[in-house]
Order: C-alpha cells, then sequence, then structure tokens
C-alpha cells in the first residue's frame, strides 16, 4: 500500500477546507489536515480565508426588517370573492 | 465588523389564530383546515413566513420585482399542492423548498433570455458598523462588495446551497433537505461555491478585512 504523500495530503486538504472549518471532518480527517496545514503555508492560509469568507457571508444581513409585500397572496385568493380556487384534491 | 448571528434557524410554528373556542390554532390546525379548502387558514399558515421567504427570494434573484412574482407563485403552488403536504418535514421547510425551486425556475428562465437581469449585489450588502473606523469601514464595504458580485456570479444550485448555509445559517441537513439534494451533495455544492467566491476575492483581501 503507497503511504500518501505531501502532494496527496496537500490536494486532499484543498477538497476538505470548507469541511473543515464548517467542523464537518472526522476526528481522524481533521487531524491530516491540521498536521499538513502546519508546514503548508498554501492550506494555512486557504483556512483562514475560508474562516474570514464564512464569517463575512454569515454578515450578510442586509435585508434584515424587509418585508414580503401585501400582494403576496393575490393569486391565491379567489378573484371578486368567487370561491374559484381550491387545493388540488381538497 | 458585528460578530456574524447564527441564530437564523426556521422561525416559530405559525400559531396567532383564534378558533371557536378562542384558544389558538396550531399550525398542525391549519394545516388540516387549509387542506379542506379554508384559504384564510392557509393564508394564516403562509403568512407568518412570508417576510423571511420573500428575503430569500430577493437573496436568490436579486431583483425585487422578480421577487414579488415569484413570490406570488410560490404560495400559489403551495395553496394548490397543500394536500400533498403530509407533515413529513416542517410547513416552513417544505414552502423554503417550492421557493428555492421556483427561484431556481425563474433564473433558469432569465438564464436563457438574450440579455439576462443583472443581480444587483446591493440587495445582499449590510452597511458597515458605526463602531469601525473610516478606513476599516471602506475595507468591509469594499470585501461585501466583491461578495455579493461573486455571489451574484455563481450557478443558481452554488448560490442556493451558500445563501441556505452561510446567510441564512440553516444547518447542512435543514439546507440539504430545502435544496432537495443528499447532504453529502450539499456539501460539495457548498464547498464549490465557497471556493469560487474565495477565488473571485482572493485570500488576501478576505483575510484582511473580513478576518
Amino acid at each position: 500500500m503507497r503511504i500518501p504523500g505531501h502532494a496527496d495530503d496537500h490536494r486532499w486538504s484543498q477538497q476538505h477546507l470548507s469541511h473543515y472549518v464548517d467542523g464537518d471532518l472526522r476526528p481522524r480527517a481533521r487531524r491530516r489536515l491540521e498536521r499538513h496545514a502546519r508546514d503548508c503555508v498554501d492550506c494555512a492560509r486557504g483556512i483562514r480565508a475560508m474562516r474570514a469568507l464564512v464569517y463575512t457571508v454569515q454578515g450578510l444581513d442586509g435585508l434584515a426588517g424587509v418585508r414580503a409585500p401585501a400582494s403576496i397572496f393575490d393569486r391565491v385568493r379567489p378573484a371578486g370573492g368567487a370561491d374559484s380556487l381550491s387545493p388540488r384534491g381538497a | 465588523m458585528t460578530p456574524p448571528s447564527r441564530g437564523k434557524r426556521a422561525p416559530e410554528p405559525a400559531a396567532t389564530d383564534s378558533t371557536a373556542a378562542g384558544s389558538p390554532a396550531t399550525e398542525a390546525e391549519l394545516v388540516a383546515r387549509a387542506q379542506a379548502g379554508d384559504v384564510g387558514a392557509f393564508e394564516q399558515l403562509s403568512s407568518a413566513y412570508a417576510d423571511r421567504l420573500f428575503m430569500l427570494l430577493l437573496r436568490l434573484l436579486g431583483d425585487r420585482a422578480e421577487a414579488e412574482d415569484v413570490a406570488q407563485e410560490v404560495m400559489l403552488r403551495a395553496w394548490q399542492g397543500i394536500t400533498r403536504f403530509q407533515g413529513r418535514s416542517s410547513y416552513f421547510t417544505w414552502l423554503y423548498r417550492i421557493a428555492v425551486n421556483e427561484a431556481n425556475r425563474a433564473l433558469d428562465k432569465r438564464a436563457r433570455r438574450p440579455a439576462g437581469v443583472a443581480i444587483r449585489e446591493q440587495e445582499l450588502l449590510l452597511p458597515g458598523s458605526p463602531a469601525d473606523d473610516p478606513s476599516r469601514q471602506a475595507e468591509v464595504s469594499e470585501l461585501r462588495l466583491a461578495l455579493g458580485r461573486a455571489l451574484a456570479d455563481l450557478p443558481p444550485a452554488l448560490r442556493t446551497a451558500i445563501v441556505l448555509r452561510d446567510v441564512e445559517g440553516f444547518s447542512t441537513q435543514e439546507a440539504a433537505e430545502i435544496a432537495g439534494v443528499s447532504q453529502a451533495a450539499f456539501k460539495s455544492r457548498l464547498h464549490q461555491a465557497r471556493l469560487r467566491v474565495r477565488t473571485a476575492i482572493g485570500d488576501e483581501a478576505l483575510v484582511t478585512a473580513g478576518g
């Protein structure tokens, strides 16, 4: 069996940065990535960048307080009070 | 920068109506009444989630007029399909899933048009925190602009993944359910989405302004 080398670890780590910052890796996988990132500038920077990205996206809340338009149920309400709409199968 | 809120989960179920006996109707009761053809019960049930659903559509579509149109279509489809709702997921999850499907349908239609409507990235922005100094504010504001543009450029499935998980704050399980894919597929989409956004913005800008 071939022992994974630096290149394998690097490729694998780059593919799992997102899972790592979400805490989705199993302990063994997490240790593998952390061990590799200690010696790999690219992956260490990748972890920091991915964390910063998630943090910033989570802060995108510029729509807080936006209200749905009053017209949102217009297509559900029967026109002119007629009972023209009903759920299918009701 | 203000720490992100991670409390943006599914809202509390609707329970604001009163039955004939005067006690508030539960969500299950409203579902049952809606399934029997009571449009008022359907509106009450769904209006509890209308604001959040509309915000999701704005984030996915980036265009207010289109979001309004799609929101109406979502409600129509939910009403027409309410008898098929079996309560295996929460009503909120079921409604959100319809919204994601309708938004993706609208984005597909838009992509087929010769001149697509560009997503207005400012729809996704948050004003800088007043506690930050001006140069820091400018840095963060620039980062958010770039982020808005990068999100707007993502294919719909990837944008949906990052909006549901990172902006809306759903767990992977909830977000996968809403997107209608397995958790493994969802994680893969989320990874691809983050990778593309990271590449578009650049590590240095992310770490300097966002870290």
